[in-house]
């Protein structure tokens, strides 16, 4: 109330006693004198003022003495200063980092104004990763920014993701984003499992600890990644982890989750016909069992009305369903991860400490994770010139029990899913070993195994012990000249067992088998960089030159043994049969670069890269090749003056790279290997079947980006828009040749692939209030990379295969084509079926295409006080996969699917292919099925949409407020509550989910076979600082 | 002060980026060999390894899936099953099959070829004993293909052809029978010590054996013509019959599978996919009281033997309890069971063939008939009691009547377990007949029940290569299974 008066009486006295003067000045920028174009000048409390023109000058007309300007500008440190008796007011504004509108940590981990870059970067912050925890961080980031396609596949506790960043660029190669962390770049392949089975062995990714990380930051463009070389050729997820810092109180913090994992999601079966044939039970042995050979193993019987029939264990029993046998075999998992930390920093230094411990285990009940994380960050400054970064992290996981994939005899969700629909589960758990120590199981395939006898004989130990560490110096020897050094290493030891029990037929031959595979890699990084600042005139400049160098080095020994002595050890010793393996990889790469950075005005910026890299994987005479960088960001706002609370933002952006890259070692050599053999009193050498190149050159991708950003509303709503594109050329590839040749497959420079895509990120926050705000994001996609060409006179390359269908690269096509048998077809497409009714094979045609037509993600987070709600919607437009899970089910009749035709046959859709009358005669169901899919290998009908609206993530937080905290010794806490993956919106694939991929390769998304079930996970989060 | 740590820190710079790419270069080809391999290999290593391969290749697809059905020895199961109908869908076993014959002799032959033939490693008797391990592995690929490329075939690596273009049968088979008679010219007198010691898996590096070999595969090709070239076929006959000829089973070309799970005839009966032996197989030797039927046959658990009835349809199959049914003979299926690439009973059997068709001698074909069932029956231990019951009995000796299907059906025999040598046989001569299948429940597949008569060439070789196999397709004969290779004119 007291002001108000204070108000109108200044206000009544400037009307009346103050002479009106007009000013004029000239607003700079205070560390550089470079004028700053578009400053805001507004008279205080008045709706009146200007904006500085191109040279920084301004005027403003019949200002009171008493008045008071506010000069503000996006950035800098907002100015008033009362007029008085001046006429000319210069003002420096001084740039203020914490105004600075988004700081963002870009290539060789150099801190920039995010409005200065002119290609795409997407900043996710550590709450966005350590409150809904994943095991992998990168899980974390799903659905949360543009550009990057993150799929996690159901391969058990501690699995692989597929990762993608602006969608495959390479036809060859793993396409997965380089991961940086705290500017060391770090392995990180795809894992995963074949069509054949196998486990997932993960990707070294998981070993990000979520409570470590400061942030992580999306280069997305090679533009942002050029200053990587060819590593960053897929984009960079770069890293930051956390460094001391002053906190109140202790500086202690504790950060606590647990969260409970159930299935979600499992294939729809039948519960009407149990085990059998053409509606007949099987006949029944000598030994007073039914004899289950396919097809009488299939779920093709009688139908289960309860009758009296003699059950797969040669008992009495009433026929009928006993449910889901997924919901009864698997268990509920949970994963409990508890981090504690210390930290502090004074005038000299600062150091954080941490330890985590993380203990999870899967819906199998014995497939567990344990994992613990220490690390130690330091950083001091020795002197005021010169300070040092310290980093050791060191991680020891053991993951007990991967479980088997795909065709896996021993993948318990295969076996389960064609378990006749009368077998009750608990009489497989009971009978799983006989009196001669060998397997039980319902059927006489010997591909087959008992889950319960899997479970209990076959079995594997992962462990890992991961050490990084960086060593970083800058030296400022002047204020704008300094030397930075760095030197990080990134090394594993990993030592996997696993065997399995003898007396299963699947399990080599019933002799049961082990194998041991154990080895290392390294990857060290250094580098020194020298960076001189200076201005030029209105132009601010920095010039960096530096040097690095790579080395990758790996080794493996394996061994391996079948045919075991005596049972329970598990030793090579008592294999009678034991082959070993082992071998040795090393690269290195020799870079060279410089960047340089010029600002005009805080309007106009450009940076340009340029860099040459020298790599051990080409030959001596090609292994030297350079790339180049050119970006440019334009605040048009500032330029034309234009900015308002309205409209407060204006950015155009763009972007040139060139970028080469190299391949995997020993590609350009011809060779003889030498052959294991154990028996034979002679050498055995062979040619390996990939032909070698002596010509090979480095291949190239250019790629151009252009985007915009704005702001409205104080940056209440904003915009970005990127659209890019991709061109690599000559890419090396071993692609296939003539078997005639007697080679499979020659290393070869060849083939274009272009990848385009338009990206778009939208933040609003919609209402806000003291108590109460809004916050709104959505992100969408658009990538299509499409096959140029190939070798020569070469029509695909296959890319991946399950049973009767591939992913293939075919020119003119969209990049993971899929591609099958549809059934034999007139010119009108109508299926020709054939006197019995059955239709037939006919052409392989493209099926699908693993490509989605767009993806993104919904954020919403509320906040009522000390209370805030987040939410995740992820999204998924088109693109389709083959599941062969699914046909399976169909053959074998447990598929709900398969009940159609039961009694009456099918009449399959279509006409006669002699007659040409429309089909009137029907199929028996289990022949059709069997036929179509078995014989004639048509995956038309298994060919399934991927579209989805997933419920990803739930969090519900309650922040301590001060005052129940005031008197106690922490300092501040929150409680949250949270749900991941929680159910499927809208799922085109109904019973499958479309991200359970058993490989996180390039398609892996493309094919799904029997995986296990998806999971939900529900928990608590409790974060305490002391 | 200022000035002087600017001008350091240049130096410090300057030093450190002249300083790398000095020693840099060198460290790159440091990196640049490959450690797990080796550069040069003595060429011994490679015939070992082509030879191997050679054997092998009589357990792979074209046997176990393909030659074994169609020449109606056994039933595979599971999808190894489905050839069985007459079907063609086999486009990725087609190109496999193809792919890995190309890549296993071939590849390593090849390579052998070129060392041994040039600079300080020419060798011209282990040149002549690669040959005929080239025969072998081309003449394998033509039963199989038809026209395949020879001349540039498997030249990827010494010659860097990628589209190698495809020669005719006939051409090749006139090539094949010239290799081995240069290579029987040079064995005859050649120095063991300048053979393969210790790298021979098949004879140990005798080379009479080797002689007698390749004479004997000379005449297994020169018959091959018999129906499409007969003056060629004669001519080379008698050339062969005027060298040695196998005539012991200790000149057999066998080897046994030590390595890894043992040979696949093993892994299959005690594995997957099982494999179970023909309805037509077990009558032949049934009802003619063979001895060798618990050789070739295991009994089932009844104790008896049951066959699988060869071209079953799906519902046939379904209920055909084909789990119950007698597996491949231990004999021929265990882990020290031979494998083989030619025997003599095979010989003295297309001597008889000879016999009759070109020398017109009924007894002489007798006779031949008789000593090659005779050692087939002592090349599987069959004791000599049951050999002289054999023997005795009228099938034992020529009727007049039915000599050419008499000497045909002891070849089929004879020839195993080479199912895909057995398959070639009956190709060429017609038997044993198989009956086309006009039964409800057997499959007819895309022959209208005929017993297919090649492999399809892939469709990925038709994209890889397609100019020169299209060449090839043109002058032969659709790209189908039921287009006859040339020699194929019976």
């Amino acid at each position: 109330m007291n002001k108000f008066y204070v108000l109108i009486v200044v206000l009544g006295l400037s009307s009346t006693s103050f002479a009106q003067n007009n000013i004029s000045g000239r607003v700079l920028e205070k560390d550089t004198g470079i004028p700053l174009i578009g400053v805001t000048i507004i008279i205080k409390n008045t709706s009146k003022g200007t904006t500085t023109d191109f040279d920084g000058h301004y005027q403003l007309k019949d200002v009171n003495a008493h008045e008071v300007l506010v000069f503000s500008y996006l950035g800098y440190e907002t100015q008033e200063i009362e007029v008085g008796n001046q006429t000319t007011i210069n003002v420096s504004l001084d740039s203020d980092a914490q105004q600075m509108d988004e700081v963002v940590i870009t290539a060789l981990n150099i801190q920039r104004d995010k409005e200065s870059l002119g290609y795409s970067v997407s900043q996710v912050s550590a709450e966005e990763v350590n409150v809904a925890k994943e095991n992998n961080v990168m899980n974390s980031l799903s659905g949360k920014v543009s550009g990057l396609q993150i799929s996690q596949g159901n391969t058990g506790v501690d699995g692989s993701s597929r990762i993608l960043l602006r969608g495959v660029t390479t036809i060859n190669g793993s396409n997965r984003p380089l991961v940086v962390v705290d500017g060391i770049p770090i392995s990180s392949d795809a894992g995963g499992g074949s069509q054949w089975g196998g486990v997932d062995r993960g990707d070294a990714l998981s070993d990000i600890n979520p409570d470590d990380v400061a942030s992580i930051s999306v280069l997305k463009g090679a533009g942002a990644a050029a200053a990587y070389g060819s590593l960053g050729m897929h984009g960079v997820i770069l890293i930051t982890t956390k460094t001391g810092a002053k906190k109140k109180g202790l500086g202690v913090s504790f950060n606590s989750s647990f969260s409970f994992t159930e299935v979600a999601l499992t294939p729809d079966l039948q519960n009407e016909y149990g085990a059998g044939a053409f509606g007949e039970f099987a006949p029944i042995g000598g030994d007073g069992r039914p004899i289950l050979d396919y097809p009488f193993s299939w779920s093709w019987g009688p139908k289960m009305e309860g009758q009296s029939y003699t059950n797969w264990l040669g008992e009495s029993d009433s026929y009928s369903s006993h449910g889901n046998p997924y919901k009864e075999f698997y268990n509920n998992g949970y994963t409990s991860s508890n981090t504690l930390a210390f930290q502090g920093q004074s005038e000299k230094g600062s150091f954080r400490m941490s330890i985590t411990d993380e203990n999870s285990r899967g819906i199998i009940k014995n497939n567990t994770l344990e994992k613990q994380t220490f690390n130690i960050r330091g950083k001091s400054h020795l002197t005021d010139r010169f300070s040092i970064d310290g980093k050791m992290t060191y991680l020891t996981s053991k993951v007990k029990n991967r479980p088997a994939l795909a065709e896996d005899g021993a993948n318990t969700a295969l076996q389960l899913s064609l378990m006749p629909r009368d077998i009750r589960l608990s009489d497989v758990a009971n009978n799983t070993v006989n009196a001669n120590g060998d397997e039980i199981k319902w059927n006489l395939d010997n591909t087959f195994n008992n889950p319960y006898w899997s479970q209990e004989y076959v079995k594997n130990i992962d462990e890992k012990d991961r050490f990084q560490g960086i060593l970083a110096a800058e030296w400022d020897i002047t204020d704008n000249f300094k030397i930075t050094g760095k030197s990080g290493m990134d090394y594993i030891v990993y030592d996997y067992t696993n065997y399995a029990a003898r007396g299963s037929q699947f399990q080599s031959s019933g002799l049961g088998n082990y194998g041991h595979n154990s080895g290392k890699s390294r990857v060290w990084n250094s580098d020194v960089l020298a960076t001189y600042n200076t201005r030029i005139s209105d132009v601010k400049v920095t010039l960096s030159l530096g040097s690095s160098y790579r080395d990758e080095y790996s080794s493996f020994v394996n061994i391996s043994g079948t045919d075991s002595k005596v049972p329970n050890l598990y030793r090579i010793s008592n294999y009678k049969n034991s082959y070993s393996d082992e071998g040795v990889t090393k690269k290195g790469v020799y870079s060279y670069y410089g960047l340089g950075q010029f600002s005009y005005r805080g309007f106009l910026y450009f940076d340009a890269t340029l860099r040459n890299d020298n790599s051990s994987a080409l030959p001596k005479e090609n292994n030297s090749y350079w790339y180049h960088s050119e970006n440019m960001s334009l605040l048009f706002s500032k330029l034309l003056g234009i900015e308002s609370d309205i409209f407060n933002k204006g950015k155009l952006r763009g972007s040139f790279a060139k970028v080469g890259n190299d391949t995997s070692p020993y590609r350009t050599q011809t060779v003889y290997n030498v052959d294991q053999t154990v028996t034979l009193p002679y050498t055995v050498g062979s040619i390996p079947a990939s032909l070698p190149s002596f010509d090979l050159r480095p291949e190239t991708s250019e790629s151009w980006e252009v985007g915009t950003e704005l702001g409205f509303f104080n940056n209440r709503l904003q915009f970005d828009f990127t659209y890019y594109q991709t061109t690599t050329k000559d890419q090396i590839m071993a692609v296939p040749i003539s078997g005639a040749t007697g080679y499979e497959t020659k290393v070869v420079n060849a083939g274009v692939i272009s990848n385009k895509g338009i990206e778009f990120q939208l933040n609003a926050i919609p209402f806000e209030s003291d108590n109460f705000q809004w916050d709104l994001g959505f992100n969408f996609t658009k990538s299509t990379s499409t096959v140029e060409s190939l070798n020569e006179g070469l029509e695909s390359i296959t890319l991946n295969t399950l049973w009767a269908v591939s992913v293939e690269a075919r020119p003119g096509e969209e990049f993971g084509s899929i591609y099958g048998y549809d059934y034999l077809r007139d010119n009108f497409g109508n299926k020709l079926i054939t006197d019995d009714g059955f239709a037939q094979k006919g052409e392989r045609v493209k099926l699908g295409s693993i490509t989605p037509d767009w993806y993104g993600g919904i954020t919403n987070r509320f906040r009522y006080k000390n209370f805030s709600i987040h939410t995740l919607i992820s999204i998924q437009q088109g693109g389709e996969f083959y599941s062969y899970g699914r046909a399976y089910r169909m053959f074998f009749g447990t598929d709900a699917r398969s009940l159609e035709g039961r009694e009456t046959g099918i009449i399959a859709d279509g006409i006669n292919e002699h007659t040409g009358f429309v089909n009137d005669v029907p199929s028996d169901p289990m022949l059709k099925h069997y036929s179509d899919i078995f014989t004639n290998e048509v995956a038309k009908d298994q060919i399934l949409d991927a579209t989805n609206v997933k419920f990803k993530e739930l969090i519900l937080t309650y922040d301590f407020p001060s005052t129940m905290l005031r008197n106690t010794f922490i300092q501040s806490g929150s409680i949250s509550a949270i749900g991941r993956n929680l159910f499927f919106i809208y799922n085109a694939a109904g019973d499958i989910d479309p991200e359970a991929g058993y490989s996180s390769g390039p398609t892996g998304a493309a094919l799904e076979h029997s995986s296990l079930p998806s999971t939900r996970s529900y928990g608590l989060n409790l974060k305490i600082n002391f | 002060m200022k000035n002087t740590y600017k001008t350091l820190g240049k130096i410090f710079v300057a030093i450190i980026m002249m300083a790398t790419p000095l020693s840099c270069q060198d460290h790159l080809d440091d990196l640049r060999d490959n450690p797990n391999a080796v550069t040069s290999i003595d060429d011994a290593a490679l015939f070992t390894k082509a030879v191997r391969s050679l054997f092998q290749d009589t357990t792979d697809d074209s046997a176990a899936r393909f030659a074994g059905h169609y020449a109606h020895y056994f039933v595979a199961g599971s999808t190894a099953r489905l050839p069985d109908q007459y079907g063609d869908g086999f486009d990725v076993q087609y190109n496999q099959m193809f792919t890995s014959m190309y890549g296993g002799v071939i590849r390593h032959i090849e390579e052998v070829l070129e060392i041994t033939s040039s600079g300080s490693t020419e060798n011209e008797v282990r040149h002549a004993m690669a040959n005929v391990i080239a025969v072998l592995g081309y003449a394998k690929l033509t039963d199989a293909f038809g026209d395949i490329p020879y001349t540039e075939g498997g030249r990827g690596k010494t010659q860097n052809i990628l589209r190698p273009k495809y020669d005719t049968q006939e051409f090749i088979y006139r090539d094949l029978i010239a290799r081995l008679s240069e290579s029987i010219a040079i064995l005859k007198v050649a120095d063991p010590a300048m053979g393969y010691p210790n790298s021979d898996p098949m004879y140990n590096n005798d080379l009479n054996k080797w002689m007698h070999l390749a004479n004997s595969v000379r005449f297994r090709l020169a018959m091959r013509l018999r129906y499409a070239n007969p003056t060629l076929s004669q001519q080379i006959v008698a050339q062969c019959l005027t060298e040695p000829l196998m005539e012991t089973n200790e000149q057999n070309a066998y080897m046994i599978e030590t390595e890894g799970n043992g040979n696949k005839w093993y892994t299959m009966r005690t594995g997957f996919p099982s494999i179970k032996m023909s309805t037509m197989l077990i009558d032949q030797l049934q009802d003619t009281e063979d001895p060798r039927l618990p050789v070739f046959v295991n009994e089932d658990a009844d104790g008896g033997y049951s066959g699988m009835t060869n071209g079953l349809d799906d519902t046939a199959f379904g209920t055909s309890n084909f789990a119950a049914k007698s597996d491949m003979g231990t004999a021929l299926s265990s882990k020290e069971s031979k494998l083989y690439i030619m025997t003599a009973s095979e010989v003295y059997l297309l001597r008889a063939e000879a016999a009759l068709a070109y020398d017109n001698d009924p007894n002489k074909a007798n006779n031949l008939y008789r000593k090659g069932i005779e050692t087939s029956m002592e090349q599987w231990e069959v004791d000599s009691a049951n050999i002289s019951d054999f023997m005795a009995r009228s099938i034992a000796s020529l009727s007049g009547a039915e000599d050419e299907k008499q000497i045909g059906t002891q070849l089929w025999l004879a020839l195993i377990p080479n199912y895909f040598e057995g398959w070639s046989h009956i190709r060429r001569t017609g038997y044993p007949v198989i009956a086309d299948r006009t039964a409800a429940n057997l499959s007819q597949g895309v022959t209208n029940g005929r017993m297919p008569k090649r492999f399809l060439y892939s469709s990925f070789e038709l994209s890889s290569n397609r100019d020169n196999v299209m060449e090839a397709i043109s002058r032969q004969g659709p790209n189908k299974i039921d287009t006859p290779v040339w020699w194929d004119q019976n």
